[in-house]
C-alpha cells in the first residue's frame, strides 16, 4: 500500500510538473511583443520595462520559471493587468463558489442516483427500472445551457423563491447562500444522475449476480441488508471512478452554469480573463485548475485503493 | 406600462467603453452667465407624479439598492480607466464632475462654483465650492484641481481628448479654490467637458497612488468593497457637501453581461434596477405596470450603433471596400430582425430632428447589386478576394447581429469571419488600433464638439488613437474646427452638417440604428431619474447607459 501510494505520489508530482511548465509557457507562447500584448493601449517603454522585471521576463527562460514558482509558493500568482485584482485574490473568490457548487451538486446527484440504482438494480427491466432509464436518458439530452434556464423561469422568474443570479457567501446567512446555489447546483446535478445513475445500476446488477450474493440470500440475510452491506460496495467502484472526473472537471467545467447564473467561480473567471487576454489570470487559473482536477483525482486512486484491494495489485 | 422618454439628453460619456467622456448641452454653448454659481447643496425636490424615475411622495431615507450593469470596468482612475457607461455609473457613485448637464442641455458648476471664461473663451477660471471634503478627509483645493488636470492632461489616453481643450493650467494666485485652464483655441464647448470623464475630480492620494482599484473621490458614496467581475459595494458618505443627500444607506452593483440574465435577475427581484440596451427586454417589460421604464432621452445626440472601420489596415483601408459594405448592409432588414420594435434605423452621425442632420447627407443606401460590382471592382487589389474580421463584444444578441451582417457581406462576396471579445479588450483593441470592423455604439454627447476627439484627424495617429477608425481627411477637420471654435450657432450647424456629409463620403463608419439604452427600475426603487442641480432645477437624467445613484431612494 506503501509503495502505491508512493509512486501515485511521485507520478502526482510529475504531472503537476509538467502542468506547470504549460501554464508558465502561455505567457511566452503569446503572439508578438507580450509585455506589448498584456499592456495594450497602457504600452509606454517605462511601463514595458517595469513589467519585464515584474513577470521576469528579462531573464533566461530557466530563471524565469524559477522564479515565478517560487512566488507560488510565496503565494504570488501575479495580478490581473486590467483590474489589478491579483490571482489570489480572484481565487479567493472563485474557489469557494466551486467547492459548494461541487459538494451540493454531487450531493443533490448523489442522493437522487443511489436510490434510484438500487431500486431499478432489484428489478431490473420493471416498470420503475424502465422509467428511471429513459427519463436519465431524457435527462442527459438537456444540456446545462437549456436546464438552467429552464429552471431559472420557474423558481426565480416566476415563482421568485431563489434569486436568478449571483452567488451570497456563508457570511451573508446560510438561507440566503443556499438560495444562491441551489439552481446552478440542480442544473449541474441533472447530468450527474444520469451518469451515477447507469454505471451503479449496471455494476449493481452484474453484483447481484454473484454467487456470493446466492449465499447470502440462501442464509436468509434481508435484500436490504445485502445490498447495502455485501452488494454497495463492489458495485461502486465505477461510480467513484465516474464521480472523481465529475469533481475534477467542474473545477472549470462548470463555467457555463458559471455564466448562466453570474457566478465568478474559477470556469466563468478563466473565460472573461480568455476573452480579455488577460494571460496571467489565464495562467494563474489555468495553473490552480489543473493541479485542483489531478490532486482530487490522486485522491479518487487513493480511495479506490482502500475499497478495493485489486486495484493495488493491478 | 410606465416608459419615458425624456425630452432632455443628459451629457453623457463619450463613447461606450471609450476613454474620454462627452455630452453637453448645446444652450450651455458659450454661455457663461448659466455657470454663474449655484447654490449651496440642497437635497432633490421630489415631484408627485407617477412619471417613471420619478420619486412619488416624500423621499424615505435608508436602505439599499441593487443595481445590474450590463459590464465590468477595469478601474476607477478617471486618466487610466476605461470608463464606459458602467464606469461613468461607478464614477457618478464615487466621485463628483465639476459641470453636469442640466435639463435644458446647458452645462451648470457642480463640484465647481463657477466656471468663467474670458472675452474670447480661450482661458477659463474654475472656482471650487467651498468647504468640500474626499473621503478620506482631505480638502478640495485648487492644488488638488490643478494635479487632477495636469494627470489628466498627461495621461496616453485622457491627454489626447484634452488636446486643444488644455493647454495650460495654473492656480488663481492668492485664492486657494481657483484655477485657470488656458486652452490652444477658442473652447465654446469647455464647460460641458467638464461634466464628463476628465471633470471628475480624485483625491491627493489616490493620484499619488495612481490607484485604480481604492477610488477616492467626492462623491455621495465611497467605496466598501470591489470584487471585479462579481460587485461594487459603497456606503452613504455622511459628509456629503450636498447636505440631504444621498438617501440610501448603500448601493451594490453587479455587472450582468449577459442581457437575459440581467432581465431575470430583475424579474425575480434579485436586482431592484437594470440598464440594459436590449430591445427585446424594453419590448418584455414596458408593458408591465410593476416596472418603471426611463427611455435614452431624445435631444441632443444618443449614442448610435454602426459598424466601425479601421481605414489605416487593409482592406478597409481602401474606400471602394468601405462603400461596397455600405451598400450591402440592409439596415432596415437589421432593425427589423434585432430590433423588436423598439430600435429605429439611422443612417446619420445626428438623430432625426437634430439640426446638425444635413436633408441628404448621402449616405450610400442598401444597394446590393452596386455592392456586388464594388467587390469585383476592388477585389483585384486584396489578393482576389475581400475578407472582413468582423468582431462584437461577448454577448449573444450582438453576435446574432453581426452574423447577420457577415451574411449579407457573403451575399455581395465578401467573405466576413466572425469573432467576440470581453468589452475591456475590445476598447483596447480599438484604441491600439488592432482590429479591421467591430460593432461599436457611441458618440452620444449634447454638444458635437465632444465628438471632436472621436472623429479628428489629430487623434487619428500613433499607436494609441481615439479617433480609432483613423480617419484622416482635411475637410473634415476643417468642419469640425469651425464647430469647436465659433460660437455663432447658424456658423456651427452648417459646420457639422458638413461633418456628417464628410463622413457619408469616408465612410469610417457604417450606420445602422439609434442605440435603445434603457433603465429599468422595479417600483421599490425610487427616483433614480431624478437629479438636480444644487440649486433645486433639474438636471438630465439617465442617459445612454449612464446612471447617477446620489437621488435614488427605497420606496418600503
Amino acid at each position: 500500500m506503501l509503495r502505491f501510494t508512493a509512486s501515485r505520489l511521485v507520478q502526482l508530482v510529475v504531472i503537476c510538473f509538467l502542468i506547470s511548465v504549460f501554464a508558465f509557457l502561455l505567457v511566452h507562447l503569446l503572439p508578438g511583443n507580450p509585455a506589448r500584448t498584456i499592456l495594450g493601449p497602457n504600452y509606454t517603454p517605462a511601463n514595458e520595462a517595469v513589467l519585464l522585471k515584474q513577470l521576469g521576463l528579462n531573464k533566461g527562460l530557466v530563471a524565469q520559471y524559477g522564479t515565478w514558482v517560487t512566488n507560488i509558493f510565496h503565494g504570488n500568482l501575479g495580478a490581473s493587468f486590467l483590474t489589478k485584482q491579483t490571482v489570489t485574490g480572484a481565487l479567493s473568490v472563485a474557489v469557494p463558489i466551486d467547492l459548494e457548487l461541487i459538494v451540493v451538486s454531487q450531493v443533490l446527484a448523489l442522493l437522487v442516483a443511489i436510490p434510484m440504482a438500487l431500486f431499478a438494480a432489484l428489478r431490473p427491466n420493471r416498470a420503475f427500472d424502465r422509467v428511471a432509464t429513459t427519463s436519465t436518458f431524457a435527462m442527459l439530452s438537456l444540456p446545462t445551457f437549456v436546464a438552467g434556464p429552464l429552471l431559472v423561469l420557474v423558481f426565480a422568474v416566476t415563482l421568485k423563491w431563489v434569486p436568478a443570479t449571483g452567488f451570497n457567501r456563508l457570511s451573508q446567512g446560510l438561507g440566503p447562500n443556499l438560495k444562491s446555489v441551489i439552481l446552478p447546483s440542480v442544473a449541474l446535478a441533472i447530468g450527474s444522475v444520469t451518469v451515477y445513475y447507469r454505471l451503479l445500476r449496471a455494476d449493481l446488477i452484474a453484483t447481484l449476480q454473484e454467487d456470493f450474493v446466492t449465499m447470502a440470500r440462501s442464509k436468509g440475510l434481508s435484500t436490504r441488508y445485502i445490498l447495502l452491506r455485501h452488494v454497495m460496495r463492489p458495485s461502486s467502484f465505477s461510480l467513484l471512478a465516474a464521480a472523481g472526473i465529475s469533481i475534477g472537471t467542474l473545477f472549470t467545467g462548470a463555467f457555463v452554469v458559471e455564466i448562466l447564473f453570474q457566478l465568478p467561480g474559477i470556469g466563468f473567471q478563466l473565460v472573461q480573463a480568455i476573452y480579455a487576454n488577460d494571460y496571467l489570470v489565464v495562467q494563474g487559473m489555468a495553473l490552480v485548475a489543473a493541479v485542483a482536477f489531478v490532486v482530487v483525482n490522486f485522491g479518487i486512486d487513493f480511495l479506490l485503493t482502500i475499497l478495493d484491494p485489486r486495484v493495488r495489485r493491478a | 406600462m410606465a416608459d419615458s422618454a425624456d425630452r432632455y439628453d443628459r451629457r453623457a460619456f463619450l463613447a461606450r467603453g471609450a476613454t474620454t467622456a462627452a455630452a453637453v448641452g448645446l444652450a450651455g454653448v458659450g454661455l457663461p452667465s448659466l455657470l454663474a454659481a449655484c447654490g449651496s447643496g440642497s437635497p432633490t425636490t421630489p415631484h408627485a407624479s407617477s412619471t417613471p424615475g420619478i420619486g412619488i411622495g416624500a423621499p424615505k431615507r435608508g436602505g439599499t439598492v441593487t443595481i445590474g450593469l450590463n459590464s465590468e470596468i477595469d478601474g476607477f482612475l478617471p486618466s487610466t480607466s476605461h470608463f464606459d457607461n458602467s464606469g461613468l455609473t461607478y464614477a457618478n457613485t464615487l466621485f463628483d464632475t465639476l459641470t453636469v448637464v442640466a435639463a435644458d442641455g446647458s452645462a451648470k458648476p457642480y463640484l465647481a462654483s463657477s466656471v468663467v471664461p474670458n472675452s474670447d473663451m480661450t482661458a477659463w477660471t474654475i472656482t471650487l465650492r467651498s468647504g468640500v471634503t474626499f473621503h478620506d478627509g482631505s480638502p478640495l483645493n485648487a492644488d488638488v484641481l490643478v494635479a487632477n488636470l495636469q494627470a489628466l492632461q498627461a495621461s496616453a489616453l485622457t491627454g489626447q481628448a484634452l488636446r486643444g481643450v488644455v493647454d495650460s493650467v495654473a492656480k488663481v494666485p492668492g485664492n486657494d479654490l481657483a484655477v485657470t485652464v488656458t486652452c490652444a483655441e477658442p473652447i465654446v464647448a469647455f464647460p460641458q467637458y467638464l461634466a464628463t470623464q476628465v471633470g471628475y475630480v480624485i483625491g491627493m492620494a489616490q493620484l499619488e497612488s495612481q490607484s485604480t482599484t481604492k477610488p477616492i473621490g467626492t462623491g455621495p458614496f465611497s467605496l466598501v468593497e470591489w470584487v471585479p467581475n462579481d460587485h461594487l459595494t459603497v456606503t452613504r458618505n455622511p459628509h456629503y457637501w450636498r447636505s440631504g443627500l444621498p438617501y440610501l444607506d448603500g448601493l451594490t452593483y453587479r455587472p450582468i453581461s449577459e442581457d437575459q440574465s440581467r432581465e431575470n435577475s430583475l424579474r425575480s427581484a434579485t436586482i431592484d434596477l437594470m440598464v440594459t440596451r436590449d430591445p427585446n427586454a424594453i419590448r418584455d417589460l414596458r408593458g408591465n405596470a410593476d416596472y418603471q421604464l426611463v427611455l435614452n432621452p431624445t435631444v441632443g445626440q444618443g449614442d448610435m450603433d454602426f459598424v466601425i472601420l479601421n481605414t489605416s489596415v487593409d482592406p478597409t483601408s481602401d474606400i471602394v471596400v468601405r462603400q461596397a459594405l455600405a451598400h450591402a448592409i440592409n439596415v432596415d432588414e437589421l432593425v427589423k430582425l434585432f430590433g423588436a420594435g423598439i430600435a429605429k434605423p439611422n443612417l446619420s452621425l445626428f438623430p432625426p430632428g437634430s439640426p446638425y442632420r444635413p436633408a441628404d447627407n448621402g449616405y450610400p443606401t442598401y444597394d446590393l447589386a452596386k455592392a456586388k460590382q464594388l467587390v469585383a471592382q476592388a477585389a483585384p487589389n486584396h489578393g482576389g478576394t475581400i475578407k472582413i474580421a468582423l468582431a462584437t463584444i461577448t454577448d449573444p444578441r450582438l453576435l446574432n447581429e453581426v452574423q447577420a451582417i457577415a451574411s449579407m457581406w457573403g451575399l455581395a462576396g465578401i467573405q466576413t469571419t466572425v469573432s467576440e471579445i470581453e468589452q475591456v479588450t475590445f476598447i483596447d483593441n480599438l484604441v491600439t488600433g488592432q482590429f479591421q470592423a467591430y460593432t461599436d455604439e457611441m458618440f452620444g454627447a449634447t454638444d458635437p464638439d465632444l465628438n471632436y476627439v472621436w472623429l479628428s484627424p489629430t487623434t487619428a495617429n500613433g499607436a494609441i488613437a481615439l479617433n480609432f477608425a483613423r480617419n484622416k481627411d482635411d475637410a473634415l477637420e476643417t468642419a469640425l474646427q469651425q464647430g469647436r471654435t465659433m460660437s455663432d450657432q447658424a456658423v456651427r450647424v452648417k459646420a457639422y452638417q458638413e461633418v456628417d456629409k464628410r463622413l457619408a463620403q469616408d465612410l469610417p463608419y457604417l450606420w445602422a440604428s439609434l442605440a435603445t439604452w434603457c433603465s429599468i427600475g422595479s417600483d421599490v426603487v425610487q427616483n433614480f431619474n431624478n437629479l438636480t442641480l444644487p440649486d433645486g432645477s433639474k438636471a438630465l437624467g439617465f442617459s445612454n447607459g449612464i446612471l447617477d445613484p446620489t437621488p435614488m431612494w427605497r420606496k418600503d
